[in-house]
Formats: structure tokens, C-alpha cells, sequence
């Protein structure tokens, strides 16, 4: 589903990814592990070109991201087209990134109508569906500033998968959540890996999540994929003193 | 019971069962009554001071209140503000987008712009609107390069008095709140720009149904005291004859000699009209604020 080849980008002279490669199936779920700094983040945001990279390909479903090939060399996409690639691709943040003077039931069908034009009526039903799905029934007309962090974030979950994407990419999701918040998230996300179909890529810092939901762990580390391969191996039996020394960090 | 210190009486109060309940006396605010009895005394012998002076004719100002010339003049000085705050606004938010963007040059020119038009006094840029004729002869809207001409005009016919005032008013208004305009585009967070793009919102629709509306809340409130502000500056338009109100109370006064009572007349029709935008400015902003 996802084929990522070689992937380096570069903020001025400061090289963050130093070439990246990675496979993800369709409808497996991997999550990615590391210490802040070492491209996690960037590498997911390149998935949807909401960053660009400075050498490399990235394809989802057999699309190059962000790029087109011409004559032998990469030509960034227009904005357009760009916008219609990430039809495919949802994304949901660490800090939400609800739309305050949306309702959920709003933030949810606002880009089914605008984006995709589908009927209002049709979109407003499926945002309702979803909502109920997250566990918000009932909260359909609650102004993202009446949620919890929780809530919030679960409507995100919905306003992205109100898209029917195939890919799904979690940026952090539960960092910027109270404590106690974090489990109903988790559980919504969980829920989404179980039902299948669809592809997940989560940024995380739950190693139980990871553990629990993820098929393959990645862990990154200083720009590069520093070891991956299922759960069971990577958190319980790492190859590399980089992972351990970060894994006993994170468990402590 | 005799008289216990106050603190006592709290802590050795028996329950509720004995004697009536205590009367609870407030803190008096001697300075605040006093103060306010200087506010008062000082405002009757101010209104005394203006209504009983006998230099001052109250009938000519009831004469002329609401006189012919007066109420046309009203009128263009709200036609003027109105339509020179509408034009303002639109220049103001393409100057105030052009300048968010990432084009040096462009972001520049925007820049120039606001420094140009906040700087120059509003009296000047009236006289040199007003006095386009004097160095352009014809206005002309034409394709650059290719010398074919869509429309063209003299200056004399299309710049008259009213029209000068509006586009001088629009020019100095565009200035302030293209400013206005950007910290309300900036007060926007990186964060529902990337929202609306991994959605697969383009620009222009990030822009219409995500950035502006909730730019708007920020830029309401100074954008009332523009409005309020453009009213009171148009005042000035006078000096190119703009025919607006204040140019009518002074060419009345220039008949009767009676300068003050026309000003009194002006001041109250200025009074009015900004007290009816100060209640709309009010609910505007309390709908704004709401979510």
C-alpha cells in the first residue's frame, strides 16, 4: 500500500531524514517509536506531502506523493493535485486541529460537502454514523471547545475517516491528552485496526498500543529506521543497544 | 451580651437558636460618594454653563437641525464612509492576504502599500486625490504592452468632489486594516491550515471557509473603530468641498456668521449616527464571540 524509497529531506543544510525505506501492506498497522527528534513525525508528514522531501519516492496505492514524473526528473505537484492525492490519505494530529467555529457534527461533514461534493443531507448522516462510532453520539451540535481532549480528538478520528480514506496516519495522537484521556482514544483506534481495510501508520509514544494493536513496530531514531520488524521482537527483544537503551527509558 | 469584638462574636456565636439574626452592615465608601458628588456638581455647571449661555443660540441650532442642506450633507458623509469603508475593507483584505504571502515581492509590495497609505495625513491624500486633474489628464483602463484601451475618461468628469473623498478615505482606511486584516489571518494557527490540507481543502477554500471565519473575530472589533474612526475623518472632506455635512454646517455658518451653533449641529448628527454604530459594533461582536 505504502512504498517509501530512499526518503531524505533536508531544512536547509540540516538533514532530518537520511534515506528512508519502508514497506506498509494494506491494512496492516505500524506503529513508529522514538526519541522526539528523530523524524518520526516528519517521515508521517511526508506521506500526505503536508512536507516535501529532498530526494527519495514515496507511493500509496501505486500513486507517486507529492511528485510526478517527467523526463526523468520529480516535479512537485500543483497544489490541485496534491489536494486530490490526499483524498486517499487521513490524517489526524497531536494537537486535534478541529475547526473551532465548526460543531463536531460540522468539523466531521464540512469536507465530505466542500471537498468531495457529496450531498449534504448523505454526508451529514455517515458524519452521524461516525460520531456514533467514536462514541459521541449525542454530541453531534458540541462546539470543539465543550469537548474534553478526548473528545476532541476522537472527533478528528471521525473528520478524517468521514473521507473513506485508505490510509490513516496518527501524528501523536494521544500526546497532548490528560492521562486519563488517552484510553478512550487508544480504544476508538484499536477499534479501527480491528474492523480492517483500512491501513494505519501511528507516531507514538504507547508502547502498549503498540504492542497490543501494531503488526510491525518501527523504531526510528537520529533520521534513520534503526531496526523493525513485529512487536514481540522489537519491544521485547531488540537487536540494537539504541532501541534498548530507548525502550528502558520509555518503561521505566 | 455586651459588646464582644467582632471576631469574638463569630467564633462564640451559640447556633442559630438564640436572639435574632445579626444585621450585616457593608464597608461605606465615603471617597466614592464624594467623588461622585464632584462629578455631578461639575457636570450640572458645565450643561448650565452651555445651555443658559446667552451667546449661544439654542433656537439656531433647532433651526437648522434638521434643514435641507444639513440632511443632504448627512447623507453623502454616510453614502462617503459607507462606501469608502466597503471599498477599504476589500483592498484592505487583499493587501492584508497578499502580505501573508510567500512572494518577497509581492509580500513587499503590500508592505509599501500599508507604509504608503497609513503614512500620508488623510488632508493631503484628499487634496492630491482631489487634484488628479491637475497632473493626469484622461483615466484609462488598458491591457499594459498591448495599447488596446478597454475605457478611458477625463479626470475632470470622473473625479468629482464625492468621489475624491471616498477614494482617499478608502486609500487611508485600506492602510490600517490591511494591518488589521493580517494579525486576524495570523491569529490563525499553523495547525487548521494543515487540518484543512491533509483534508484536501484547496487554498482558496481554506481561506473562504476555515482561515476568514475565525479571522473575522479577531479583526471585528478594530474593524468598528475603523468604521467609527473613517465617519469622524470625514469630516475633513470639507476641504475639498466633499458636500458632506460638515462642509453643509460650514457653509451655513459662512451665511448666518453662527459657527458654533452649526458645529453643535454637525456634533450632534456625528453624536447620533456613531451611537447607532456602537450598538451594532456591540452585537456584531457578542455574535462573533459566541462558540
Amino acid at each position: 500500500m505504502i512504498t517509501i524509497r530512499g526518503v531524505r529531506k533536508a531544512y536547509g543544510s540540516v538533514e532530518v531524514l537520511h534515506g528512508i525505506d519502508l514497506d506498509v501492506a494494506r491494512g496492516e498497522n505500524v506503529c513508529i517509536i522514538g526519541p522526539s527528534g528523530s523524524g518520526k513525525s516528519t517521515l508521517l508528514r511526508t506521506l500526505n506531502h503536508l512536507e516535501d522531501i529532498s530526494a527519495g519516492t514515496i507511493r500509496v496505492d501505486g500513486h507517486l506523493i507529492g511528485y510526478e514524473e517527467r523526463a526523468g526528473r520529480l516535479h512537485e505537484l500543483r497544489e490541485s493535485a496534491a489536494c486530490q492525492q490526499r483524498l486517499q490519505v487521513g490524517m489526524v494530529f497531536q494537537h486535534f486541529n478541529l475547526f473551532p467555529h465548526m460543531t463536531a457534527l460540522e468539523n466531521v461533514a464540512f469536507a465530505p460537502i466542500k471537498v468531495k461534493k457529496e450531498k449534504p443531507a448523505q454526508a451529514r448522516a455517515y458524519a452521524t454514523e461516525l460520531l456514533g462510532r467514536v462514541g459521541l453520539a449525542g454530541k453531534e451540535s458540541s462546539y470543539p471547545s465543550k469537548l474534553s481532549g478526548g473528545q476532541q480528538q476522537r472527533v478528528a478520528i471521525a473528520r478524517a475517516m468521514a473521507m473513506r480514506p485508505d490510509v490513516m496516519l496518527f501524528d501523536e495522537p494521544t500526546s497532548a491528552l490528560d492521562p486519563e484521556l488517552v484510553g478512550e482514544v487508544l480504544a476508538v483506534m484499536q477499534d479501527l485496526a480491528r474492523t480492517g481495510g483500512i491501513t494505519m501508520v501511528v507516531v507514538t509514544h504507547e508502547i502498549g498500543f503498540a504492542r497490543e494493536v501494531a503488526d510491525r513496530v518501527v523504531f526510528m531514531d537520529q533520521g534513520v529506521i534503526v531496526e523493525m520488524g513485529p512487536p514481540g521482537q522489537v519491544l521485547d527483544d531488540p537487536q540494537h543497544d539504541r532501541t534498548r537503551s530507548f525502550l528502558s527509558a520509555v518503561l521505566r | 451580651m455586651s459588646k464582644p469584638a467582632v471576631a469574638g462574636r463569630i467564633v462564640a456565636a451559640p447556633p442559630a437558636a438564640s436572639g435574632p439574626p445579626l444585621k450585616v452592615v457593608p464597608v461605606r465608601h465615603w471617597g466614592r460618594a464624594i467623588g461622585a458628588g464632584i462629578v455631578l456638581v461639575t457636570l450640572a455647571g458645565a450643561i448650565k454653563g452651555v445651555a443658559t449661555n446667552d451667546n449661544l443660540e439654542w433656537g439656531v441650532v433647532g433651526d437648522y437641525l434638521f434643514d435641507a442642506n444639513v440632511l443632504r450633507g448627512l447623507r453623502l458623509t454616510l453614502a462617503m464612509t459607507g462606501i469608502g469603508m466597503v471599498a477599504g475593507l476589500v483592498l484592505a483584505i487583499v493587501v492584508g492576504v497578499m502580505r501573508t504571502s510567500a512572494s518577497r515581492i509581492v509580500s513587499g509590495a503590500a508592505a509599501v502599500w500599508v507604509f504608503v497609505f497609513r503614512g500620508i495625513p488623510l488632508v493631503v491624500l484628499l487634496i492630491f486625490v482631489g487634484n488628479l486633474g491637475l497632473f493626469f489628464d484622461d483615466l484609462t483602463l488598458a491591457i499594459p504592452l498591448t495599447g488596446v484601451e478597454l475605457w478611458s475618461a477625463p479626470v475632470s468628469e470622473v473625479v468629482t468632489p464625492f468621489w475624491a473623498s471616498v477614494t482617499a478615505l478608502a486609500l487611508a482606511g485600506s492602510g490600517y486594516m490591511a494591518e488589521v486584516v493580517r494579525a486576524g489571518l495570523l491569529s490563525v494557527g499553523r495547525g487548521q491550515h494543515e487540518a484543512a490540507m491533509a483534508l484536501g481543502l484547496p487554498q482558496v477554500g481554506t481561506l473562504r471557509f476555515i482561515v476568514l471565519p475565525q479571522a473575522l473575530r479577531v479583526i471585528i472589533p478594530p474593524l468598528g473603530n475603523e468604521l467609527i474612526g473613517m465617519l469622524k475623518a470625514s469630516a475633513i472632506v470639507s476641504v475639498i468641498a466633499g458636500g458632506d455635512l460638515m462642509t453643509a454646517v460650514l457653509g451655513i455658518s459662512g451665511v448666518t456668521f453662527r459657527t458654533i451653533e452649526m458645529l453643535i449641529v454637525g456634533t450632534l448628527w456625528y453624536l447620533a449616527v456613531i451611537a447607532v454604530l456602537s450598538v451594532g459594533q456591540y452585537f456584531l461582536e457578542r455574535k462573533a464571540a459566541e462558540k
